[in-house]
């Protein structure tokens, strides 16, 4: 299939992924007074659509105020909390496959066996991947990978902050990442690709999600002086925290 | 010969007790555990918060109540200093203890809120970590049907290792208001952002009048 040049070029692209991973994903120590230096990672990711940013934020809380949280009440009074945790186990091992891959191509070896055999024991014993057993009884912690952080890993900028209608925070980079990671997914999960049916997938995973953390938006809304700066500064820190794999 | 043998033996002793002196460090200087000082306070917060006696007094003295126990383990001076960044060096002494007030307030205001939603969630402590006189100590807030990661960062003070900034689910709350208050000094400047502080403080305060 692959010529061994092809093979080979992979390997060494590979090799040299291995080597300079570490850099982009370095952590934060909160122990460290850099941490709290005025020039935080996060203020490294440029701002310049902050216009268009903001009136996407105000849409997106205009439509979580009045339509996600609403809804996603509903739903958690009819639903107990354990089958809402089912529902959301369920996506997150369809999203398995692409996990793995995407830490095979940041040259995380072993988080990309990690990822594929909790896609196995869940998927066989976990009953579809409503259940998960690959962290109760096999002790295998949830493995984070993004096509946003793969390219990221290569030596992608972010770009810029962006606002994502329907999505929220994310950047040029990552959005990018996570169409081509859905499309990726879309293509070997149980329905249709059509465009309704999706868009239902996608809705009703949204749902389940805010009804799992019903009042946080809420909160963290009430104590901002500015909620625009306060959820992008919370964005990039999470996701600081999220890509640190040294630990 | 004997006693040749004898005497350079006695002075290899008597060396190896000197340098064995000098070399252990004084009880008293030995670094306090940090979750073992943290593990009775979060017990009496908790406590605090789970007692049925707390929500018949006016909302206002259960803030005040709950901050008074609060600063048994938390800096606030510490906490307001990282907060305001570069802009702490340029106040003098009586306008950093203005702010810290200011500071003290908002948290307890924003925090009041935690006594209604508190339903006897646990705290586990999962590890520490110390780095000279700075540690952090991690622990899950066990809920019903989830459990939040929540570290505490702490500095010793002499004896007492003394909370600056809590991480919950990976989002430091002093970062997230310093970029906040830094974007509000570079728009503002200082008077400006001292004036959306105190009224941000004015609105918890009707807030919590009204109900």
């Amino acid at each position: 299939m692959l010529t061994p040049r092809v093979q080979l070029f992979v390997l060494r692209l590979l090799l040299c992924l291995s080597l300079t991973w570490a850099g982009p994903a370095a952590a934060v120590d909160y122990l460290d007074d850099a941490a709290y230096e005025e020039t935080a990672a996060e203020a490294n990711v440029p701002d310049p659509i902050e216009p268009f940013n903001r009136a996407m934020f105000a849409f997106n809380d205009t439509l979580y105020v009045w339509v996600l949280d609403p809804v996603a009440t509903g739903y958690s009074k009819v639903l107990p909390a354990d089958i809402r945790g089912c529902i959301g186990n369920f996506f997150s091992n369809l999203a398995e496959p692409v996990r793995s891959v995407n830490c095979l191509l940041q040259g995380r070896f072993r988080d990309s066996g990690l990822a594929l055999s909790r896609f196995a024991i869940n998927s066989v014993c976990g009953v579809f991947g409503l259940a998960d057993p690959a962290s109760k009884e096999f002790k295998i912690a949830p493995v984070r990978a993004s096509l946003g952080e793969t390219l990221g890993v290569w030596g992608l900028g972010d770009g810029f902050y962006l606002v994502v209608p329907f999505m929220g925070p994310s950047t040029l980079r990552d959005f990018t990442g996570d169409v081509v990671d859905s499309i990726a997914r879309s293509s070997y999960a149980p329905w249709n690709d059509d465009f309704t049916t999706s868009a239902t997938v996608y809705g009703s995973n949204s749902i389940n999600r805010v009804s799992l953390h019903l009042g946080e938006y809420e909160e963290m809304k009430k104590l901002s002086f500015d909620p625009y700066v306060a959820f992008r500064n919370g964005y990039f820190q999470l996701r600081e925290k999220k890509r640190d794999h040294l630990e | 010969m004997l006693s040749r043998k004898l005497s350079v033996f006695c002075v290899v002793t008597a060396c190896l007790v000197v340098l064995g002196l000098g070399l252990t460090p004084p009880a008293a200087s030995a670094t306090p555990d940090p979750t073992e000082q943290l593990r009775p306070f979060l017990k009496k917060v908790t406590d605090t918060l789970a007692d049925p006696g707390l929500k018949t007094i006016p909302k206002k003295d259960q803030a005040e109540r709950l901050v008074g126990v609060v600063r048994e383990r938390f800096d606030f001076r510490e906490m307001s200093k990282r907060v305001l960044g570069q802009q702490w060096r340029k106040l003098d002494a009586p306008q950093q203890a203005r702010f810290e007030d200011l500071f003290t307030d908002l948290l307890q205001y924003a925090y009041v809120g935690k006594i209604e939603e508190y339903s006897g969630q646990t705290v586990e402590f999962v590890q520490q970590r110390i780095k000279a006189n700075r540690a952090e100590v991690q622990t899950l807030l066990v809920d019903k049907d989830k459990s939040i990661p929540v570290s505490y960062i702490m500095l010793l003070h002499g004896q007492d290792w003394m909370a600056y900034d809590i991480v919950v689910e990976g989002v430091s709350l002093v970062r997230n208001y310093m970029e906040q208050f830094s974007e509000i000094l570079r728009k503002d400047g200082y008077p400006g952002l001292l004036k959306q502080i105190e009224e941000k403080v004015r609105q918890f305060e009707q807030e919590t009048k009204r109900t």
